[in-house]
């Protein structure tokens, strides 16, 4: 945060503010019909409200579609129907999500959470977070965005030019190729690269990020911040090698970016330091 | 070492690199590392990856004898090396400067034993005044600092040079049975132990440092010194060393003075 926002003003708004979320459950804040539901800590809460946002409700989106039976045999190549289930599910669930978010009021959603399960017939996506708007700000007409930074993370965005405009993804499943009895003990006292099974992750890893960069695109996004990467072999077909990535689409909203000079900070807190009352009384 | 891709490799990169450079960044650094790292003056590129699989070979070890198993150690840097290299090609696809956030990772899958997966990934940045920060070797620098280190570091004048390491596997002997009965109920120091331990790090340390000297480096900061038995039994052990290697270029500090604070949170 930068420094010239903190004192006097600020501590006026936090007043207000406590008193206005002391008044919600009793329906007498403007703005929403009913109590305010979100799953973002006070200090998150009181933080989007530092930038003039407000949460709204805690919203859902969920999908499951079914894989074809059979295609976790073995085979070559990639498994396409499998990261079509992936990316259909994605799609349909933060789809979801985005609908939900525009008929409460939202203008998006933070602090989603991405749980992805690939089981051997279907795949499950679900995603859970908090709507948020500006403080009396009207609907706004484009699709809202679905990102999972934190409300920390968003104000921070936020305060530089940038903002969230949805969530980029990519999935892609190879079959890691098969080692020949012979080259596996032609090679098990030496020191060699697997090149194929190299080249199959290779593969699995370029597809499922292209359809990630892709995804952002279609997004008119400027880029994709804290992506996150999940490969390996699936656990019940150890010979497909999975390879999925994420992470939410920013673009530059302001004229140029915010620069916003950091202060150093030293934490006094440690356990040295820190002051136990219950050392008084004498254990 | 020779790097570069496997055939059939550069295809693929080629077509994901290509669409980054219309504009679109990927980056693995979280928020608060993104800003920091413009902050300093570098915009993201691209996450850039390298990886290989590698099958590592054996070697015979004596029970009783301390020693370093040159082949395992050629095994574990090569490999490493190798994504180091293929990463370091994806950065320079993008013209970049250099790679922050950098991580190296050893996974083991089951569809391959003794095959292991060396995987170095990090953020492809480019400095925005155009200046060049490349290393001495003219290659985009490589650094295992995060955003906050980065940026911190840059207010020092210090710049980073190239991520170095060092690695030594190493058995260290079992004791004899004559040995183990004399120690019984004593307190004593297993000097040869002690000593087999001694060796390894050292040798991995003086790898890393040689490393640091080939890229003119005036110090190596993070250093993290890793000791794991990957899949070899207890006897045998990688010592790792990993670190930043890093070069004065300004003797300006804009580093501001830090501010004592103590938080208020439980």
């Amino acid at each position: 945060m930068s420094g010239d926002d903190i004192p006097g003003a600020a501590f006026a708004d936090l007043r207000a503010e406590v008193a206005r979320a002391f008044a919600a459950p009793e329906g007498k804040t403007s703005g929403t019909d009913r109590g305010v539901t979100s799953d973002l800590s006070i200090d998150e809460a009181l933080l989007l409200h530092s930038i003039g946002w407000e949460p709204i409700d805690l919203i859902f989106g969920a999908s499951v579609v079914s894989i074809p039976v059979g295609i976790w045999t073995w085979g070559q190549g990639a498994l396409d129907p499998a990261s079509s289930a992936h990316a259909m599910a994605m799609t349909s669930a933060s789809r979801r999500m985005e609908d939900q978010c525009a008929s409460v009021g939202g203008h998006g959603a933070v602090g989603v959470r991405v749980a992805i399960e690939i089981h051997p017939r279907h795949v499950d996506v679900e995603l859970t977070g908090t709507a948020v708007r500006p403080v009396g700000r009207a609907a706004r007409r484009q699709r809202p965005f679905v990102s999972d930074l934190s409300a920390r993370d968003f104000a921070l965005l936020q305060g530089s030019g940038w903002a969230p405009v949805g969530l980029a993804f990519g999935a892609s499943f190879v079959y890691a190729p098969r080692r020949t009895a012979g080259t596996v003990l032609r090679q098990s006292t030496q020191n060699v690269e697997l090149v194929n099974y190299t080249q199959a992750l290779y593969a699995a890893r370029e597809s499922a990020m292209e359809r990630m960069q892709r995804s952002a695109l279609e997004m008119s996004a400027h880029g994709i911040v804290a992506v996150r990467v999940d490969e390996g072999p699936m656990p019940f077909a150890r010979h497909v090698i999975r390879f999925s990535s994420w992470g939410t689409a920013v673009a530059l909203v302001a004229e140029s970016h915010v620069g916003r000079q950091p202060r150093v900070v030293l934490a006094l807190d440690d356990q040295v330091v820190q002051f136990a009352p219950e050392a008084l009384h004498g254990g | 070492m020779s790097g570069g891709n496997p055939e059939g490799l550069p295809k693929d990169v080629g077509h994901r690199l290509e669409e980054l450079e219309r504009g679109l960044f990927t980056s693995d650094l979280s928020v608060n590392e993104f800003l920091l790292v413009k902050e300093a003056g570098f915009h993201p590129l691209g996450f850039v990856m390298g990886s290989s699989i590698h099958h590592t070979g054996v070697q015979t070890r004596r029970w009783s004898k301390s020693q370093e198993l040159t082949k395992l150690t050629e095994a574990m840097y090569n490999a490493r090396e190798l994504a180091m290299t293929r990463m370091e090609e994806e950065a320079e696809v993008l013209g970049a400067d250099g790679v922050v956030g950098v991580r190296l990772d050893v996974n083991y899958y089951e569809w391959g034993s003794d095959a292991a997966e060396f995987v170095a990934m990090g953020t492809a940045v480019k400095a925005e005044d155009g200046g060049s920060y490349r290393n001495v070797l003219g290659k985009p620098f490589t650094s295992d600092l995060s955003g906050q280190d980065f940026w911190t570091i840059m207010q020092t004048g210090y710049v980073p040079q190239g991520l170095v390491m060092g690695t030594c596997v190493y058995h260290i002997a079992h004791r004899g049975l004559a040995q183990a009965i004399g120690t019984v109920g004593q307190n004593v120091e297993l000097p040869n132990f002690t000593q087999a331990l001694y060796e390894a790090r050292e040798l991995a340390m003086t790898r890393m440092q040689d490393e640091a000297t080939r890229l003119e480096a005036t110090g190596i900061v993070g250093v993290r010194l890793e000791e794991k038995s990957h899949q070899w039994g207890s006897h045998t052990i990688e010592f790792l060393s990993l670190g930043t290697a890093v070069a004065k270029r300004g003797d300006e500090v804009t580093l501001p003075k830090p501010m004592a604070i103590i938080s208020l949170d439980n």
